[in-house]
């Protein structure tokens, strides 16, 4: 199968990955819960693990909170953040892991930024949005659907004049973009583990510029006396016992990225990206591609895009399509009815996998 | 050779006490704290020399690592707080 869903997991992780996750099985009681040798050396991997992270979002160990994934941080950091009636700003290209908890929450949503590649208006509605009053900003680093890269570094910039806490979603850039905690100043950036770091499904990170309030209480192994969570970073919002083999993984995926580079996995996704971009254009179908764009791209075919999907998942070909979990993207870019077919290429990509994906691609839409 | 305490009030900032202590070449072991002087109910230490005191003390506020106490060993099972 050739794998061209990066946007949902990575799924060819590297092999120390699995071998990682083995090894905390065999090795690994629970951190933090006692001296003995096993639960030494499953806080060992857990602090490994956060060490990486924090060399690669240039933070500190103890601001790298370990999540079940990117949409349970962002659960977090927006629940720490809005009240309802909250003045919320929004770009038009969030995923439902920002939308529907700010809907959840009753907060008064204003979706600025609606043009695809287009920075000027972006950060020209953003600024006006933050001028006229927000209580929190929550934007998306990269577009899960269009891999429509935002330009975080100016649009925080913009936050923090305006002095509005803010939130970014790393979903799609951790691994492959710049991400850096202390660089941005964000009050929360969340991450999966799962994707571009390229550890195990059930992982994320939540980088932590202050105190988070806690989506669960329990044990922590510190503090125990005490009837309320621990007020410090990271026990506050890592109640229960943490997924040790998952972080193991993470931690060895994070660790491959940290070697390979994530600008160089950038520019090897974008290559094969842009070269699918350009087959498509050939091919006649309606495809987003502008600048700057990371390693995804969508299309919508005369057919129904399920039913493309479909024939390039017989043709051995995995792709997405749909919604993508982002129907205000959706609307931004005037697919809401259509849903789109997203490719989004990972640190493995080859012109073989673009060549095959329009060979079959060339056989499908040639099909009345 | 009098040997000291310093406690944490988590695994964390311990682990990352200890990494950065032998970094600097001061020899320390982490272990849990004994209960009965952990007022928080659990959390973990690192012994070490207290020759290495003034030092580690430095090292761990520079870095910023949160801890919580230093106690010295008078003897056995008995550790006095140090007001440093």
């Amino acid at each position: 199968m050739i794998y061209l869903d990066n946007g949902a997991t990575s799924f060819h992780k590297p092999p120390t990955v699995a071998a990682a996750m083995q090894c905390a099985l065999e090795n690994c009681a629970n951190p933090g819960r006692g001296g003995y040798q096993a639960s030494m050396a499953a806080a060992k991997t857990v602090l490994r693990c956060r060490e990486t992270a924090g060399r690669l979002f240039e933070c500190t160990p103890e601001q790298v909170v370990f999540t079940a994934n990117c949409t349970h941080g962002l659960n977090m950091a927006i629940r720490t953040l809005v009240k309802p009636g909250s003045r919320v700003v929004i770009t038009g290209f969030e995923h439902n892991a920002v939308v529907r908890p700010l809907y959840e929450l009753k907060a008064d949503i204003r979706v600025t930024g609606r043009s695809l590649f287009n920075h000027a208006d972006l950060l020209e509605k953003w600024e006006d949005a933050l001028r006229r009053g927000t209580d929190v900003a929550v934007f998306t680093h990269c577009s899960n659907v269009f891999g429509y890269i935002l330009p975080v570094e100016e649009m925080a910039a913009l936050c923090k004049q305006y002095r509005v806490p803010f939130v970014i979603d790393a979903a799609q850039s951790a691994g492959t973009l710049p991400v850096s905690l202390s660089g941005l100043g964000a009050d929360f950036i969340a991450a999966p583990g799962h994707k571009g770091l390229l550890g195990p499904q059930g992982t994320g990170l939540l980088l932590c510029n202050r105190l988070p309030k806690p989506l669960l209480q329990g044990g922590t192994g510190s503090n125990s006396k005490s009837r309320l969570m621990p007020d410090f970073l990271p026990d506050i919002a890592e109640a229960g016992t943490l997924n040790v083999p998952g972080i193991a993984g993470l931690q060895a995926g994070m660790a491959y990225v940290e070697k390979l580079g994530p600008q160089n996995i950038l520019v090897k996704e974008q290559q094969q990206a842009k070269r699918c971009a350009l087959g498509l254009e050939k091919l006649g179908l309606r495809v987003f591609y502008g600048e700057p764009q990371c390693g995804t791209v969508s299309f919508v075919p005369e057919k129904d895009c399920e039913e493309v999907a479909d024939y390039l998942a017989k043709h051995g070909l995995a792709v997405r399509a749909g919604l993508h979990c982002a129907p205000l993207a959706h609307e931004s870019a005037g697919t809401l009815e259509t849903g789109t077919v997203r490719v989004s290429f990972g640190h493995d990509a080859t012109p073989h996998q673009s060549s095959a994906l329009l060979l079959s691609l060339e056989k499908c839409v040639g099909k009345k | 050779m009098k040997q000291c305490m310093i406690t944490f009030r988590s695994v964390t900032p311990a682990q990352r006490g200890e990494g950065m202590l032998k970094r600097a070449g001061i020899d320390c072991t982490l272990q849990r704290t004994p209960r009965w002087m952990e007022e928080q109910g659990c959390g973990y230490c690192l012994k070490l020399s207290c020759a290495h005191i003034p030092r580690a003390v430095a090292v761990l506020q520079e870095n910023q690592i949160h801890y919580r106490k230093v106690y010295l060993y008078r003897k056995e099972g008995q550790l006095e707080e140090m007001h440093l």
